[in-house]
């Protein structure tokens, strides 16, 4: 197979093709993507220096859905062996190794002294002679362990019948495993990995080889050093580019890339200028306007799988647009790459003088925070290593183009990435915390630095409160006390009627009850006709359920009321269910009630109405009678309302002597908390960014055998992999979560992959396709480069001489390369139809936010606005929300479940992954939208109503000015007279009254039409 | 050319070719070719196997039935209703890792009586359905991952408690295509928002023609679903015809204007392997968007369904009318060749209509507007032959437990053992498979994982799970992950 490929391989080190183009004939033509399904070897070795630079096979084709390579038929256990990975070993690793493994041993807790780690240990057997002997089932003690004849095992419940089959099954087929006897330390759970991955061209270093010399037309043809190595490569092959593009079709392509939208009627660039630096001109305006950093930055907000709500629940993420801001701003301000890259990673540990930059790393790192996490997962320590998880995910495609989440369960597959540089990563992250955990966990939002004026407004303004909290609570301490010192003796009423309480008030006597409850009225005031008690016994069998009717979701704060008195539990547990799960308060009944002597606050919660939304009173644990008098339930608003005098609280427990020290003293209890209110509500408040922070003990991580977090291995020092299949321990400062030497690493200017990713990525956003098709995977399953020596260029250009992504782009714009035309070529179409020679301009579909921007700015409607929050104030969950507004399309909110329609259908980023390279789809659900979206709708209504305004309305047909205003406004260019004739026709037949409305018909067909969405 | 061919060539004739092809491609049919030379990705593609069912029809029960109260009764709840007994509690088990927690027993408040030549137990609460069972093959020993409902509806639904993964129905839709282009491939009706959303009916990584399409959501009355963006009732129907023809003459020219260009491209019969930039198949997709327009409104619409069968199916009478409407729906959905329907008896919010924690007598509303319908569903799928080949699975994201929630009056989440149900579609009719505990808590016998549920309705629709896999980033990633097996007791002929 390996003596095909290197038949199939062309050579396109620029010195060999000069070598032939002078002497030998050239080399033979074939099409360039052999068709072979077979996978190749990539040939990518550097033959001494100076000599020939690189020997690649060039555009082999790795699709991106090629079936993976059959398992090798060769050996004979294959299948066997196959059979034990698959059945066998994640049912020992799951079920036996807790007590039967070189970890249980060394933790002292091996049982029976079996070990089933590894073959010969298995084989050897325990205390009870060998655990299996292969080819005899019977003769196996497993088998008859697991069918519990024998021992029972294991011994907390008997395995499925299936998986005893299964090991019946294998030991019948001789028992194939592939585990080596374990010693020393390496007794980790894994595989070795693919070795000589390694090799691999993306884990070398960068070469780099001067631009290949051209000749004649090609010569002729080169604007930059970038089209050298284009125009070698095409002439090496004979597949000539077609010519340049138009000038019209040109500005309008460099527009949509460099801006993401059309050229505008008010440009400043003169295209008729006819300078010979025209193209140039125009390329600095635009690379210098603010646009070009929506669009780039837009770019990366694919990677960074970047939104404003999380799929669970719809919570909205009310702080993710700063980092939206943070990354425009950057691609706007032409900073070197690894600057970007730090903050995003360590900006909260940097160093940094001026208070824009603190403020600027502080909300780098939210790109640390945006994953589409599980909240809910109630197993909090699996919650935290698939944050982490997902974290590495999301830096391996979009920083190195590497999976390195493959390596969490087993070492990587296919690349030289080992388990334990997954968990060598995964220490640093796991460092760092993400999330606060409660039964609905919550991302963080810390405080923003502020400048010592505001910082001194915000402490004036926190310390006011605090103050007033004192003296609130001081207030309220007093009246308890006030009415606690008095006898209840006096008391005016025994009984208060539900009717008077505002908010929903559950009395004891709806509550279901679960044991023996007893009615009292034995201790007054109580609500309703009594209350109940569980006659102090049966403790823990007894329970009463609320269940109040809510009218609507919201938050209400419940209470609780009870009797208090010297025989009472001193610790009731009240279990409040509600939207965010469970939560358990202890009520201690001997004291009086806080609230108008009555009731006891449990706290503020959230409630669906078909959710749940009950408090158990449990009895377990309790000692002493438990009473339960009634639940009230009060939303927000009725909090809000000034409470009414509290009569029922004074007649009750104040006796008349204190009646009027109690009465002032509510009265300014109740201004004070007034006083509080609205000082919450005004202002200034605090920034906040979504973000992560350093935990305060940093630590190594174990490996966690299959991924399992109950499963650990051996603990692995902190460091990164080596790309050998190794890990290279990281220097880490003491203390530290060791993200700033991440970012250090993958910064590094000999990293192999940083550079070559971003050369690529560069590339793909200006050229169409990238260098390398597949943008998050260089591995070894990826594509190859097309042309390599061009890759490696870029990327020392970037890494090595620090040029910003910036300049690289207008390198790029800048070449012949780029402003080749769209047409097709015979030679291009027969040896090369996926163009990866780059002799054709791909046609380039506009993306959803262009194509929205086309039309926002066809209707005049667009708001040219920069950054800034664009979430409805108040809003918290996404669920139905309809976008709609006139910012550019890059602002709309990035609802994970309530994508904008158009953005759904024109193969929008799914922002829950990291994506480089946007799906294009063409489908009927695209044709809908063009054809009856309402925004559609409505657009093109008023471009034509804004075509109208400013040309003479005519009723006629025929009239030429409109139609061309018509389409210079909406294509950039006049109808052909096939089109005219077509509209003609149109305008003829339409039965439509309003000539706005005919009109809007013909936009609408323009805005769905071809053209519209398909760059030349 | 002539301004009027210009228009005729476009326009005239198209309905009729656009007619015959929606009418040949139904059910399969043969159908006449497609006008375009483009082969869609969605086109039908010939199953790994042996396909016994062509479509899945699944009914989703939101929140979790209680398996004790409906399909799977335990005597010993009554006999020792109020006892204390230890129990491993999934969620305990979740938040702390312990083991064995005192729980008190409870009872199921609804009496089983036998049905059907199988003698098959169901509870009160599900008389209609009950009549049924002989058609149904039970799986008794379900058990899945995740506690909370996030996580397990995200299992249930893409087989991953956390990760993003494309849904059940974008995947059979990526392996066998549509049976009818002119519909979605994919159709979830009501969908919940919550609780994984979207996610849920996604694809993911999968090309996004493979995600589910939404008829109506969650919460709104079924009577008004409808497919976004099918119509815009402002213009009159010939405007709107008149405006598409227009949109399609400016988008031929165009494209022969770009074809001329091209004009040294290879000759036409390879013009898509040439250069296939997405221009002829933007034409094409405008064609497709113009048939289903027509079509969509009328499968979606009940009007010419008899009276019988909307009382059949509850339809026009509290509390069935809406869950009717979409059980209805759904058969027509599956008569027109959808591949993938759902429907889904739910909500919003976080704790779904099934998920009586404090209130268990609650599950008699949710059967109530369940019943009917679906027993409905059975019979009519039944007499049209549908259910030959129409794969029913009704079932939720996990069960309830059989003691009491906090010692109250509900009952919690369970995802160690509870009960689903298929019919049709090659499934084994009166079967009874897998069994609970004692107390029907945990699945003891023949446990059937969700990846096991899996990989044997993949195997019903003729997909092999292990086969049916998508590199993305690398990796070749399957609906199974790396679990899953096939039962094939459930599977009729086959053992």
């Amino acid at each position: 197979m390996e003596s095909v490929a290197v038949r199939e391989a062309f050579f396109v080190g620029y010195e060999m093709a000069n070598a032939m183009a002078g002497s030998a004939s050239p080399a033979p033509r074939r099409p360039v993507s052999p068709p072979s399904a077979n996978r190749q070897q990539l040939c990518h070795a550097r033959l001494g220096r100076g000599s020939i630079a690189f020997v690649a096979v060039l555009l082999l084709p790795l699709f991106a859905h090629a079936q993976p390579a059959a398992p090798s038929s060769l050996d004979p256990m294959a299948e066997e062996i196959a059979f034990f990975e698959k059945r066998i070993r994640p049912v020992l690793v799951e079920n036996c190794y807790a007590c039967h493994s070189q970890q249980a041993q060394r933790a002292g807790k091996l049982k029976g002294g079996l070990r089933v780690d590894d073959r010969q240990a298995m084989r050897r057997g325990g205390e009870s002679g060998p655990a299996i002997v292969p080819g005899e089932i019977e003769g196996s003690l497993l088998i008859s362990a697991l069918r519990y004849e024998s021992f029972r095992m294991p011994p907390d419940r008997k395995l499925p019948e299936e998986t005893i089959r299964d090991f019946e099954r294998w030991i019948r087929d001789g028992a194939a495993d592939p585990r080596q006897p374990t010693n020393g330390d390496d007794a980790r759970e894994t595989s070795p990995p693919a070795r000589t991955a390694g090799s691999h061209w993306a884990y070398l270093p960068p070469f780099h080889s001067p631009s290949p010399d051209l000749l004649g037309e090609t010569l002729r043809r080169a604007r930059t050093d970038i089209d050298a190595y284009v125009l070698a490569a095409q002439r090496l092959r004979e597949i000539p580019a077609v010519g340049d593009a138009d000038w019209e079709s040109i500005r309008r392509r460099l527009s949509f890339d460099l801006r993401g939208i059309p050229p505008l009627s008010d440009d400043s660039d003169d295209p008729q200028s006819g300078l010979p630096d025209q193209f140039e001109r125009t390329t600095d305006a635009w690379l210098a306007s603010p646009r070009f950093g929506e669009r780039w930055g837009r770019h990366w907000l694919d990677l960074a799988r970047f939104a404003e709500s999380l799929t669970l629940r719809g919570f909205v993420l009310p702080e993710a647009w700063r980092y939206r801001d943070y990354v425009f701003d950057y691609w706007n301000e032409d900073r070197p790459y690894p600057e970007f890259l730090r903050e995003q990673i360590a900006g909260d540990l940097l160093p940094c003088s001026a208070l824009p930059q603190q403020q600027r790393q502080r909300i780098a790192t939210t790109f640390l925070a945006l994953g589409n996490t599980n909240l809910e997962e109630q197993d909090k320590r699996q919650l935290e290593m698939d944050v982490v998880d997902e974290q590495l995910d999301v830096i391996g495609k979009t920083i190195l183009a590497q999976t390195i989440g493959c390596a969490r369960c087993h070492d990587h597959k296919f690349d030289p990435i080992g388990t334990r540089s997954y968990y060598a990563l995964a220490g640093i992250l796991r460092n760092c915390q993400t999330l606060e955990h409660e039964n609905v966990s919550k991302w963080l939002e810390l405080p923003l630095p502020v400048d010592a004026e505001f910082e001194s407004r915000l402490q004036e303004r926190e310390s006011e409160l605090a103050r007033l909290d004192a003296e609130v609570k001081a207030m309220q301490v007093s009246l308890k006390a006030l009415a606690d010192g008095k006898p209840a003796a006096a008391a005016a009423r025994t009984r208060i009627d539900l009717s008077e309480l505002p908010g929903i008030v559950v009395d004891d006597a709806q509550a279901r009850r679960v044991g023996e409850w007893k009615q009292s009225t034995h201790t007054t005031p109580f609500l309703g006709d009594g209350y109940l008690h569980d006659l102090d016994a049966g403790k823990g069998t007894k329970t009463l359920t609320f269940l109040p009717e809510l009218p609507r979701a919201g938050t209400y704060e419940v209470r609780f009321a009870y009797t208090p008195g010297e025989n009472r539990a001193e610790s009731v547990s009240l279990i409040v269910f509600s939207a965010d799960g469970e939560k358990t308060i202890q009520v201690n009944q001997r004291l009086m009630p806080p609230i108008d002597g009555q009731f006891i606050s449990l706290g503020r919660f959230r409630f669906e109405p078909a959710g749940q939304s009950f408090v158990i009173v449990d009895t377990t644990g309790s000692r002493g009678h438990v009473i339960a008098d009634a639940v009230q339930f009060l939303a927000e608003e009725e909090l809000a309302r000034d409470r009414p005098p509290s009569k029922t609280a004074t007649s009750i427990n104040g006796p008349p002597s204190g009646d009027a020290m109690h009465k002032e003293l509510e009265a300014r209890l109740r201004e004070t908390e007034q006083r509080r209110k609205s000082l919450k509500q005004q202002g200034p408040h605090r920034p906040r960014t979504m973000s992560v922070r350093e935990r305060e003990q940093a630590g190594d991580c174990a490996v966690h055998i299959r991924g399992s977090v109950h499963t650990l291995g051996d603990t692995v020092p902190r460091g990164f992999p080596d790309f050998q299949g190794g890990t290279v321990t990281a220097s880490i400062t003491a203390n530290e979560s060791g993200r700033r030497e991440l970012a250090d690493w993958l910064v590094d200017r000999d990293n192999p992959l940083t550079y070559r990713v971003l050369a690529n990525r560069l590339w793909k956003g200006v050229m169409g396709e990238g260098l390398v098709r597949t943008t998050e995977n260089f591995g070894t399953t990826g594509d190859v480069p097309s042309h390599p020596e061009l890759l490696d260029r870029l990327a020392l250009w970037i890494g090595q001489e620090a040029a910003t992504p910036k300049l690289v782009v207008r390198r790029l714009v800048l070449s012949s390369t780029y402003r080749i035309a769209t047409d097709n070529s015979p030679a291009g179409a027969q040896f090369d139809p996926e163009n990866r020679l780059r002799w054709r301009m791909p046609r380039k579909r506009l993306d959803a936010e262009s194509l929205l921007n086309r039309m926002l700015i066809a209707a005049d409607a667009i708001d040219w606005r920069y950054g800034g929050s664009t979430l409805p104030s108040g809003l918290t969950e996404d669920y139905g929300y309809e976008p709609r507004g006139s910012r550019r399309a890059e602002y709309w909110p990035v609802f994970r479940n309530a994508l904008p329609d158009l953005f759904e259908a024109f193969d929008f980023a799914d922002p829950s992954v990291p994506v480089g390279r946007r799906d294009e789809s063409t489908v009927a659900t695209q044709a809908l939208a063009m054809l009856n979206h309402s925004l559609v709708v409505d657009l093109a209504h008023q471009t034509a109503l804004r075509t109208m305004q400013s040309s003479s309305p005519s009723r006629g047909p025929s009239d030429r000015g409109e139609l061309d205003a018509l389409y210079e406004r909406i294509l950039g260019r006049a109808p052909t007279d096939a089109e005219r004739r077509g509209v003609d026709d149109f305008l003829a037949a339409s039965s439509e009254e309003s000539p706005i409305e005919r009109w809007a018909a013909v936009v609408q067909s323009l805005f769905a039409s071809i053209d519209f969405r398909y760059l030349e | 050319m002539h301004r009027r061919n210009f228009l005729q060539q476009t326009s005239c004739g198209f309905g009729a070719l656009a007619l015959a092809a929606m009418i040949g491609q139904r059910r399969g049919v043969a159908a006449a070719p497609l006008p375009s030379p483009l082969a869609s990705p969605l086109a039908a593609r010939a199953p790994h196997g042996v396909a016994q069912a062509k479509r899945i029809l699944f009914l989703f029960m939101q929140g979790g039935v209680s398996q004790v109260d409906s399909f799977d009764p335990k005597p010993v709840l009554a006999e020792r209703d109020g006892q204390m007994h230890a129990f491993d509690d999934a969620r305990a088990l979740a938040n702390t890792g312990q083991r064995g927690g005192t729980q008190r027993i409870m009872k199921s408040p609804w009496e089983f009586s036998q049905y059907g030549a199988s003698g098959t137990p169901v509870s009160q609460l599900f008389p209609q359905i009950a009549r049924h069972v002989d058609d149904l093959c039970f799986v008794h020993s379900m058990h899945t991952d995740g506690v909370a409902h996030g996580p397990a509806t995200l299992f249930l639904h893409c087989g991953s408690t956390n990760s993003v993964r494309p849904s059940m129905g974008a995947w059979v839709t990526y392996g066998l295509g549509t049976e009818n282009e002119n519909l979605p491939a994919f159709v979830t009706l009501a969908p919940s928002s919550g609780n994984g959303g979207a996610r849920n009916y996604g694809s993911a990584f999968l090309p996004a023609l493979y995600q589910g399409t939404a008829v109506g959501k969650a919460g709104s009355p079924a009577a008004q679903a409808t497919i976004r963006n099918l119509g815009d009732s402002r213009r009159s129907e010939p405007d709107r015809r008149r405006q598409f023809d227009l949109l399609q003459a400016l988008n031929r020219e165009q494209l022969s204007r770009h074809r001329l260009r091209d004009r040294s491209a290879p000759s036409a019969h390879s013009g898509a392997a040439g250069l296939d930039d997405g221009l002829e198949a933007t034409i094409h997709a405008y064609e497709l968007a113009w048939r289903m327009q027509t079509m969509a409104p009328d499968v979606l619409s009940l009007t010419r369904e008899t009276a019988a069968t909307l009382e059949q199916y509850g339809i026009g009478k509290d509390p069935t009318d809406n869950f009717g409407r979409q059980c209805l729906m759904a058969r027509r959905l599956c008569e027109a060749g959808v591949r993938f329907v759902q429907v889904t008896y739910g909500d919003n919010s976080a704790n779904p209509a099934w998920d009586q924690h404090s209130n268990l007598p609650k599950h008699a509303d949710h059967a109530r507007a369940v019943d009917q319908p679906i027993a409905g569903l059975l019979q009519d799928l039944k007499q049209r032959g549908l259910l030959e080949d129409t794969l029913v699975w009704w079932g939720c994201e996990f069960g309830r437990t059989p003691y009491a929630e906090k010692n109250g009056t509900g009952r919690d989440h369970n995802p160690g053992g509870f009960t689903v149900w298929l019919a049709g579609g090659g499934t084994r009719p009166g079967m009874h498979y897998g069994r609970t505990d004692e107390f029907g808590h945990l699945a003891v016998e023949d446990r059937v994982h969700m990846h096991d549920l899996h990989a044997t309705l993949l195997h019903l629709l003729g997909l092999d799970h292990e086969q049916l896999t998508y590199r993305y980033a690398g990796r070749d990633f399957r609906l199974t992950d790396v679990h899953g097996q096939v039962v094939h007791s459930l599977i009729r002929g086959e053992k």
